[in-house]
């Protein structure tokens, strides 16, 4: 049994690398295509992501996987339910807002930063709970009802930067966290902060969480069905609330954490351009670490590292924006493939395993 | 057996024999025949063997032994198609159309080459008397439409050898007559029809010709108009040697559980329990039999909290649980055995992870004040249950997809006895198991009686039934038929009320 555990991740670890050489021979060619050089394209990106001569590149990378550790999060232990929450995008949306509305209130130094991420963490989970009554209460596909808050959220906090929160100097982007509200960086000179020790911390607490409580042991009942939850005399309603307000959670503080610990601008800018994209790069990032607390942090720094990659492709093989996020989304689409058909494969044998057939 | 037939029989199969990979012997070698222009019953009580004789001739499954002969030629078919091109079609157990396409869309989806037109299938339910809204997207068709299409499915590809499994399962009365109407206007077209189903009425009212299996034999193949419900029950069921299992007298102390008038909803949105009233003795196991389907799993559902009744009371220990909730009714020690192990067990955790399944939501030996779990405690009970019940696994760390069948349900069976329970519902408790494992669980279950616990025994396996109850009821369509002793019943009683005779109405002989 262990071994042949064993091989199957062995066999995954294969796939994934397997997927990274089909994604980046897929965006070369499309590179070459837009009659760029994708042996230039590439060499920057990966000069700007994993360089080993210059660590200011790594923590990069590291600064871009700590958001969508937390939409990962957010996104792992919906699925762990059997539930598809991909409200992380808005989710994150609002805790940003949250943190940016603390950052608006003067409120003496020492109670910023801890009120910031409570009142994103809050948010996010106000956002999350919303969806959840959705599905709990009505039975709303929790799909279409994420989708909607996502572009809710979305059109919030562009009206908060137009209409209040907006920066008085700077139309583009809101009031930035002051400095006594933002985290300590990690490397000096770079954009990697304390949070990514928080995302690191929270994984591993999300992981007992999940391992070790009674209601992380429900959310992974509820995952096998609602007919084992309710034979288990679990209300699947509340435990689908519990998910939603949990993960919503997660990516609020995610949000928060954008705001107080990311240069430059510590706020959120037009569009929410520097957040838009994390909540969805987050279901990429659980798939590939299997809906796993832990497995999701490595997953992170990989994608991480394909995020902060894209300025090294632009900068030094002047390959426009625009070609730039198409190749790095169809990487980031092939890397979700091993891990959607592997989760795929372990549901359709658990369903099968249910159904049995007619007698 | 072949100067049934007025003609050649149109199918002949001669001495099949059908031993699945797993070892199970299904058919045990069976003749069957039917003639041109008939409609055929099959008749037999759950695992009789109907679906695999059936889907021989429809070319699903191939015959280990035996030779099938079609309009007068041998075939060995390998697929569906091989059979549809002998115009032999079946509409399964369970329909299968696509929920989401309209009905004209489902009928021509297997059609090969050139799809029928409109007008084609228009011409066709004209002729045939099968009138379906063609527009309408099949989710939102009644069953008994449902069924139609099915049908119109088949003809649409030239069928005329129609295998019809169970389809009045999920249709309400007046839709089983509009089929049985349709059924008999499709006989006069020359098609002929294969019937299958457990329900004597529905043999008695709309076929022309019933074989009657039972364990994978033939018992025997009648004209419908020649014979009565009696003789058919007495084919469909008989007792087989008695079982080994060692029973201490019946002594019931006191009343453990009162059910009144209990009325269920069913899945499909009609009332599956419809008025049943019982009450079960400490030291005694109270029997539920009939053919699957009947309302057994509501009603074990409602007792244990899982389904909301419409109406109705139950009374546990003195006091009214109706309104509880699964894990109180836990609490208050009632266990239950449900029909499927896959809604068990966890089959991706591990044995240990399905231990405190059914008792972490009351028990707080098992949580600590944090809401974390009690990690020492749980492998304790993990160990103890292995131990005593003898479950086969390499540890408690295996997940429980790696063991056996008869070792996932000593699982279930263990766990859920380990709770000190009062009282136990049980539902098909030795079903798959193989015969150590069977006569492990019942003897678990009559010690359990004998120790003075209330037992609930919801089995179509009326061996069992039989062999273990001190009381039982037959339940058909929602109701008991009647509420007796198994010593005090003959098979022929027994086989008319699993097929819908009221005790009353049998000793009154109004059969
Ligand atoms: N694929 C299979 N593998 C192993 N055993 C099987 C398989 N299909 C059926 N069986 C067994 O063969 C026997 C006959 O099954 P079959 O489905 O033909 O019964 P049936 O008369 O149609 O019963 P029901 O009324 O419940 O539909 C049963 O014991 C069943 O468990
Ligand atoms: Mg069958």
């Amino acid at each position: 049994m262990v071994n042949s555990r064993f091989t199957e991740y062995l066999v995954y670890i294969g796939n994934v690398a397997l997927a990274i050489l089909i994604g980046l021979a897929l965006g070369a060619l499309i590179i070459w295509l837009g009659g760029y050089d994708p042996v230039k394209a590439y060499t920057g990106l990966f000069e700007t992501s994993f360089n080993p001569s210059d660590y200011y590149y790594f923590a990069t990378t590291l600064s871009y996987a700590t958001p969508v550790i937390f939409t990962g999060l957010t996104f792992a232990i919906s699925s762990r339910a059997g539930i598809f929450n991909i409200g992380a995008e808005g989710q994150m949306y609002m805790g940003a807002l949250g943190a940016v509305i603390v950052a608006s209130m003067n409120l003496p130094s020492p109670l910023i930063l801890p009120m910031a991420l409570i009142t994103g963490t809050l948010m996010g989970a106000l956002w999350g709970l919303i969806a959840g009554l959705f599905r709990a209460l009505r039975n709303v596909n929790e799909v279409v009802a994420t989708i909607m808050l996502n572009w809710i959220a979305f059109w919030i906090i562009e009206y908060a930067r137009n209409y209040g929160l907006g920066d008085p100097r700077r139309q583009e982007k809101t009031i930035s966290m002051p400095v006594e509200g933002r985290l300590p960086l990690l490397v000096k000179n770079t954009e990697l902060s304390m949070a990514f020790v928080i995302a690191l911390i929270v994984a591993i607490l999300v992981y007992i969480f999940m391992w070790r409580t009674k209601i992380g042991y429900y959310i992974r009942v509820l995952g096998a069905g609602v007919k084992t939850a309710k034979y288990a005399g679990i209300d699947p309603r509340i435990i689908t609330l519990y998910v939603f307000i949990i993960g919503g959670a997660l990516s609020g503080l995610g949000g928060a954490l954008e705001i107080c610990g990311r240069p430059p601008t510590y706020a959120i800018t037009t569009a929410a351009s520097n957040i838009a994209g994390f909540g969805f790069t987050g279901i990429s990032v659980s798939l590939l670490g299997l809906n796993h607390p832990i497995l999701i942090i490595p997953a992170s720094v990989i994608i991480g590292g394909l995020l902060a990659g894209s300025r090294g492709m632009q900068i030094k093989a002047k390959v426009p924006l625009e070609m730039v996020m198409a190749v790095q989304g169809l990487i980031i689409i092939a890397l979700s493939v091993p891990g959607f058909t592997f989760v795929y494969r372990r549901w359709r044998i658990k369903k099968a395993l249910r159904g049995g057939g007619s007698a | 057996m072949s100067e049934m037939c007025v003609d050649n029989p149109l199918v002949l199969m001669k001495d099949i024999v059908k031993v699945f990979p797993d070892g199970t012997i299904a058919l045990r070698g069976v003749n069957f025949e039917l003639c041109k222009g008939e409609i055929h019953g099959l008749l037999g009580e759950n695992g009789a063997g109907k679906t695999t004789l059936m889907k021989i001739l429809a070319g699903l499954l191939k015959p280990t032994r035996g030779e099938v002969i079609v309009k007068g030629r041998k075939v060995k078919f390998r697929s569906p198609a091989d059979a549809l091109r002998f115009g032999i079609g079946i509409v399964m157990q369970g329909l299968s159309l696509v929920p989401v396409f309209t009905a004209y869309e489902n009928i021509v989806l297997g059609s090969r080459g050139t799809k029928p037109s409109r007008e084609f299938v228009e011409k066709l339910m004209k002729e045939v008397g099968l009138i379906v809204p063609l527009d309408a997207v099949v989710e939102n068709l009644s069953f008994g439409v449902r069924q139609k299409v099915e049908i119109l499915k088949m003809l649409a590809l030239n069928v005329d050898i129609l295998i019809l499994d169970e389809p009045t399962t999920n249709l309400s009365p007046s839709e089983i007559r509009e089929l049985f109407k349709s059924l008999k206007k499709l006989r006069e077209e020359g098609k002929s029809i294969v019937f299958i189903t457990h329900k004597i009425r529905e043999v008695l009212e709309v076929t022309d010709r019933v074989t009657v299996l039972r364990k994978g034999r033939v018992m025997g193949s009648v004209e419908t108009s020649k014979t009565n419900p009696r003789e058919l029950a007495k084919m469909m069921v008989g007792r087989d040697v008695e079982l080994l299992i060692e029973k201490p007298p019946w002594r019931p102390n006191g009343v453990a559980l009162i059910v009144d008038e209990l009325e269920v909803m069913g899945d499909l949105g009609v009332p599956a329990v419809k008025g049943v009233s019982f009450s079960v003795n400490y030291g005694e196991i109270f029997g539920v039999a009939g053919v699957e389907g009947n309302g057994q799993i509501e009603l074990a559902e409602a007792l244990a909290g899982i389904r909301k009744p419409l109406r109705g009371r139950i009374v546990m220990n003195g006091d009214d649980i109706t309104k509880l909730d699964v894990s109180e009714r836990y609490n208050r020690g009632l266990a239950y055995i449900p029909e499927d192990r896959k809604v068990a067990l966890i089959m991706e955790f591990s044995v240990l992870e399905n231990t405190p399944l059914t008792e972490i939501s009351y028990n707080k030996e098992l949580v600590n004040r944090m809401g974390f779990m009690k990690i020492k405690r749980i492998v304790e009970k993990s160990m103890g249950i292995i131990k005593q019940y003898g479950v086969v696994t390499p540890s408690i760390y295996a997940p429980a997809r790696s063991l056996s069948g008869g070792n996932q349900q000593k699982l279930v069976v263990g766990r859920e006895l380990m709770k000190d329970p009062r009282v136990i519902i049980a539902v098909q408790p030795t079903r798959g198991l193989d015969v150590a494992a069977t006569e492990y669980v019942r003897n678990l279950l009559v010690k359990m009686r004998s120790s003075g616990k209330a037992v609930i025994l919801i089995s179509s396996d009326l061996d069992e039934i039989l062999g273990l109850s001190d009381r039982f009821a037959v339940m058909y369509n929602g109701r008991f038929m009647g509420i007796l002793e198994p010593d005090k019943v003959t098979d022929e009683e027994l086989g008319l009320m699993m097929g819908g005779y009221t005790y009353e109405e049998i000793k009154a002989r109004k059969v």
